[in-house]
């Protein structure tokens, strides 16, 4: 909201620049985000009279005028069209700045010098005064050279200032006000009584009431002003609007909006004539109604809105928007004008669904004062009346289904003591009153204060304790450390596991990543990820911003692939690892169930392209080397991971693995698809994994080993086997028919080719026997190891 | 005996010539045949001693043992300087060049904002909180109505909502994890929530994803002066030293009083009105924060008139990005990799 200044202190004294008031309200809670002074830069502009305006000698798009500018002539040649012999102008001679800062000087048109210019609106800085297209005329009344911002009061700053949602008592000069009177030690309320306005009588014309069928509005008024003449606004009103940020349209309209902008009470201004009836009820919208807003918009409306209505049709969304049928033209002969109170959260919930916010419903869902509604028409009275001329009838019309009591709040001693440790109930009672609370109690326990109507905010007795401590100011509150009455804080499984990931991927040349959690719809497709997959069906964005991110992900792989992809894009070639822990987003298992939020870690390595690489290929990553990666990663948290071949929609046929934790399944270690690599557009292979990390939460501790002091002896086997059998199932069979006495078997050879039979390939293990308490003799080894052989033989195997 | 002596003086100085030539371990094993051998030259002259006269036997055996274990611990001595000039000698042949890049995997990279907030909840659990968690996918209760923020209220305006079909919703703040917290483990709890919130906002400085840490104390008797405490402590902690700080009055449906802290710009502490990090105003907006309200307080079923508390909500994407000198919140989410490692490439 843009505050005027000078305005603001007609209605309080303010012994601060602007800025150290602006610094005051901010720190109070009134955040003032920026001050402008659109005039700032002008220097030496008078105002003029045009003695006589000709045409150009030479330039026929041109004219020339002889000023009056109170110490002596200047001539001026001008392309504007507006102007006439008797125009009072703005005019800056030569050596004077306008707004933008341009110096003006002399200039010679073809024969004929200008010396400087007359102005437009735009080049004093307030484009929305202009009330025409050319120069800004200036109202009669002035005198020839005296000094433009002076005249027009242009020495004016622009507050802008940002309003939390529960303090719509500040949207207006009146409130602002008094909040100033509040928080700003020395500032003084200057008087302004706006007079309740006389009702019940009669108007000049036949008028057949007014309804209120809804709850939505318990308060309505209504003035009349029978015969007016739609013109522009005086400048200095328009100068005021211009100030306050608010666009000037017409006297009529014009006054609505600066009454607004003092009280904080919306008006709305009917052209009477229009109206389909003489009377306004106010109802509740019919499902599926339809209404045209005076911006042309068509809304279909719901049983939640609220509308004003003549003769059965709507003619205003109420506190929203009038409609294009009865707002003012240019041929309005009389008005109507609606003062209200709407309920703000039918206002809100109408404003939020239809998407409409005017400044009006701002308010209005922010709460109006009760109490302004009505003076509020009063106000405009006068103004109109004073400032344009324009006559408003006394009486207004009122309908009312309810009344306002002032609501009453008690302030604690040992509520205010326990917030902010100091407890001075006289001084907190006198920085209530100036906010303009009353005194209305006392008691042992503390003060009972009546709130004024403009405060729907304050309700509670922690509402008074805040407004105290604003004022009095929190840096009076001391600082201090609580206690650890109830023990250590706990960083919690969850932080610790994510810790210790991270820094084994890291210290395993990861890149740490955080990717967003929602992804493009086609992420699936692009995985081939198939319907029956749960991970097709993440939760789609109702209202999502781009469809780049409109799907919750159901895996962490999209988030990395795309990290992946822009890097290659942006021309990165060098090996690269990411990895990311976060959050999946799955559906319900079973109806009725709540969606899943499961805690994953993934991983991709790429080996880069298109380079030359030091030390060949032991510096490449493939499957195995980022399934030591996984195991690691695992381990850290005193796990270990199996793995057996799997199945992705999105794996290497031959190459995905299966992940298992503590015989749940867990995940997936894969090289991905080489096509959907392709329609990616990644060159080469990627290395990835997924893996379910909750079974990797809790802090299983450490079991250590033995300590061995008899040292092993070995012996190596080496056999054929078929290419189906897995190095895991025959480790797990020499494990199981090596017997109590073989501690470890390590495979150390693999072959397949020449001199193997196809089909098959050669296994070669380093089998260590030993027993904890003495060393082995050869013999013995040897006679289980024969056995081993010898089971192994038997079941198929042939060894070499 | 003279004679004995004599060849003793002979053997030894040939000995030592021989010795000082050798060149190599094999050469030293030859000198070692060749004198203490099976028929080395003393083993020969010991057996020699049997035919010398009883009387010379012990001093001509005594000199030739003298000069056995000289030759033995000579030999032992140059063996091990031989081996130790062997091995120089080679290791000088092969060498490498130590200024070649290293084999294997260099150390990864962290992110920004998981470093900041893990840093952030050190601080606070040393302060006693502990971590709690809740779920991104949320309904309106938790997120809106149990903070105090009915329905069509305007307060929702200030956090643009992402919605699922199902009506639910994504949080928008941690804050509901301090109602499910209450409901949970109830009073007296000190809890801080770390996690990721969305809001439907994208540009340079806001992103419809980002980080927030809340935290939670509710006990009998809270102050503001133990929200000011705590949170002192932390901005000190954080950004490495003591920052002056300052709180203003805000507005937060769930919190009453509410406020804003702002810290001392710790790049120039008011004094350049051309920081570019304060913008010249010498603060630095980094949290809100209150006492909790009461009928938050009613929502997570605990007694507003036994136990009150403080609460407050930060960003550590802004946290890391003040602490780190970034300007572009949504490249913290695109994983570049010349971002990540510090460096371009």
């Amino acid at each position: 909201m843009q505050i005027s200044w000078n305005w603001l202190n007609e209605y309080c004294r303010i012994p601060l620049s602007p800025e150290e008031a602006a610094a005051r309200l901010t720190v109070t809670g009134c955040e003032v985000e920026d001050i402008q002074r659109p005039c700032k830069a002008l220097r030496d502009l008078k105002v003029a009279r045009i003695e006589r305006l000709a045409a150009h000698p030479e330039r026929a798009d041109l004219f020339v005028a002889d000023l009056d500018t109170g110490r002596g002539r200047s001539r001026c040649v001008t392309a504007a069209r507006n102007l006439k012999n008797g125009d009072w102008v703005p005019y800056g001679g030569p050596g004077s700045v306008i707004a933008d800062g341009t110096v003006l000087g002399r200039r010679d048109f073809d024969s004929i010098a200008s010396e400087g210019m007359m102005l437009s609106a735009e080049e004093i800085g307030l484009p929305g005064i202009a009330d025409e297209f050319g120069i800004l005329r200036l109202p009669q009344g002035f005198s020839a050279g005296e000094d433009l911002v002076e005249a027009l009061e242009l020495d004016d700053c622009i507050l802008e200032v940002s309003v939390t949602p529960n303090r719509g008592d500040l949207l207006s000069l009146l409130g602002l006000a008094r909040e100033c009177l509040g928080v700003i030690p020395g500032a003084s309320l200057k008087p302004t009584d706006m007079g309740e306005p006389s009702s019940g009588g009669n108007w000049p014309l036949s008028w057949d009431g007014l309804y209120l069928e809804d709850p939505g509005c318990p308060l309505y008024g209504l003035s009349l002003a029978p015969s007016v003449q739609i013109e522009p606004s005086p400048m200095k009103t328009r100068i005021r609007l211009a100030f306050s940020g608010v666009r000037s349209i017409n006297n009529v309209v014009d006054a609505t909006n600066l009454v607004m902008l003092i009280t904080g009470q919306p008006l709305h201004a009917f052209d009477l004539d229009r109206l389909p009836a003489r009377e306004i009820t106010v109802r509740g919208a019919k499902e599926g109604e339809r209404f045209t807003t005076l911006d042309s918009r068509e809304h279909v409306l719901s049983d939640a809105d609220l509308l004003i209505t003549s003769g059965g049709v709507p003619v205003a969304l109420a506190g929203i928007m009038g409609g294009e049928n009865s707002e003012i033209t240019a041929d309005t002969k009389s008005v109507a004008f609606e003062s209200a109170y709407f309920e703000p959260l039918r206002v809100s919930r109408t404003a939020r669904r239809l998407g409409v916010g005017t400044e009006a419903s701002y308010r209005f869902s922010r709460g109006v004062d009760p109490s302004r509604v009505l003076p509020t028409l009063s106000l405009l009275s006068n103004y109109l009346l004073g400032q344009t001329g324009q006559r408003v009838e006394k009486e207004v019309r009122v309908a009312r289904t309810r009344t306002w009591e002032k609501r009453k709040v008690v302030l604690t001693r040992k509520k205010l003591h326990r917030v902010l440790l100091w407890d001075d109930m006289k001084e907190a009672s006198a920085f209530l009153e100036r906010l303009g609370l009353k005194e209305a109690g006392s008691s042992e326990e503390g003060l009972e204060f009546e709130i004024p109507t403009a405060r729907a905010d304050l309700a509670i007795e922690e509402d008074l304790i805040e407004e105290v401590g604003r004022v009095r100011g929190y840096e009076l509150v001391p600082s201090r450390i609580p206690p650890l009455l109830r023990g250590t804080g706990h960083v919690g499984d969850e932080v610790e596991a994510h810790r210790r990931i991270r820094i084994t991927a890291m210290s395993r040349g990861y890149l740490e990543v955080v990717t967003y959690s929602f992804i493009h719809p086609r992420w699936t497709e692009w995985l081939r990820i198939p319907e029956s997959d749960p991970r097709c069906h993440g939760f789609p964005l109702a209202n999502p911003i781009s469809q780049d991110q409109s799907v919750m992900r159901t895996t962490l792989l999209p988030g990395l692939l795309q990290a992946l992809q822009t890097n290659i894009r942006s021309g990165w070639k060098d090996p690269i690892r990411l990895f990311e822990v976060g959050r999946v987003f799955l559906p319900a298992e079973k109806e009725g169930d709540e969606h899943r939020e499961i805690l994953r870690m993934a991983g991709i390595a790429w080996n880069g392209r298109d380079r030359r690489i030091l030390y060949d290929n032991s510096m490449k990553d493939d499957l195995l080397s980022v399934k030591a990666d996984v195991v690691s990663l695992c381990q850290s948290r005193g796990l270990m991971p199996e793995f057996c071949a799997g199945r992705e929609p999105f794996g290497h046929v031959g190459q995905t693995a299966r992940v298992t934790l503590d015989g749940e399944p867990s995940g997936y270690l894969m090289s991905l698809k080489p096509g959907i690599l392709r329609e990616l557009e990644i060159p080469g292979p990627v290395f990835a994994f997924e893996v379910d990390i909750e079974s990797m939460l809790p802090d299983r501790g450490f079991r250590f080993g033995q300590v061995v002091r008899f040292p092993a002896v070995y012996r190596d086997i080496s056999l054929i086997a078929s290419l189906d059998t897995t190095v895991a199932s025959l480790e797990k069979e020499i494990r199981i028919l090596g017997g109590p006495l073989l501690r470890g078997a390590v495979l150390f050879d693999v072959y397949q080719g020449k001199g193997i039979p196809e089909g098959t390939r050669s296994l070669a293990f380093s089998l260590a026997y030993g027993d904890s308490s003495r060393t082995l003799r050869d013999q013995e080894v040897d006679e289980v190891h024969d056995a081993l052989r010898r089971n192994l033989a038997e079941k198929g195997f042939v060894l070499r | 005996m003279n004679a004995i002596q004599a060849k003793l003086e002979a053997i030894r100085n040939q000995y030592m010539e021989a010795l000082v030539k050798a060149d190599g371990s094999e050469s030293l094993q030859a000198l070692r045949v060749r004198y203490l051998g099976k028929k080395g030259e003393l083993t020969q002259l010991l057996r020699s001693l049997g035919g010398l006269p009883p009387e010379e036997r012990p001093m001509a055996g005594q000199a030739l043992n003298e000069l056995r274990q000289e030759v033995e611990a000579s030999l032992e001595r140059q063996a091990v300087l031989l081996a130790h000039a062997e091995d120089e000698a080679m290791e000088a042949s092969d060498r490498l060049d130590v200024t070649l890049p290293p084999r294997g995997r260099g150390w990864g990279a962290f992110h920004p904002v998981v470093q900041t907030m893990n840093e952030i909840i050190d601080i606070f659990v040393g302060m006693g909180f502990s971590v709690a968690y809740g779920p991104e996918i949320e309904d309106d209760f938790h997120n809106f109505e149990a903070l105090n923020i009915p329905p069509h209220h305007p307060a929702r305006d200030m956090q643009d909502t992402f919605y699922l079909n199902s009506g639910k919703l994504l949080r928008t703040h941690t804050s509901p994890v301090e109602v499910r917290s209450m409901l949970k483990w109830g009073a007296p709890l000190r809890i801080i929530i770390p996690g990721k919130v969305y809001r439907r906002d994208s540009d340079q400085t806001h992103s419809p994803m980002f980080h927030q840490l809340e935290g939670l104390l509710i006990d009998e008797d809270v102050s503001l002066a133990d929200l000011k405490g705590c949170l002192n402590t932390f901005v000190g902690a954080i950004f490495g030293r003591p920052l002056d700080s300052r709180f203003r009055a805000s507005h937060f449906p769930f919190t009453e009083p509410s406020l804003e802290m702002d810290v001392e710009c710790f790049a120039c502490s008011g004094r350049n009105p051309a920081c570019r990090i304060c913008k010249g105003t010498g603060w630095l907006e980094i949290l809100g924060c209150g006492m909790t309200h009461p009928n938050v307080l009613r929502y997570g079923g605990i007694d507003p008139d036994r136990y009150n508390g403080f609460a407050w909500g930060m960003g550590p994407d802004r946290v890391a990005m003040l602490k780190y000198g970034l300007t572009d919140l949504r490249v913290l989410f695109e994983g570049h990799g010349s971002f990540l490692t510090g460096g371009g490439y």
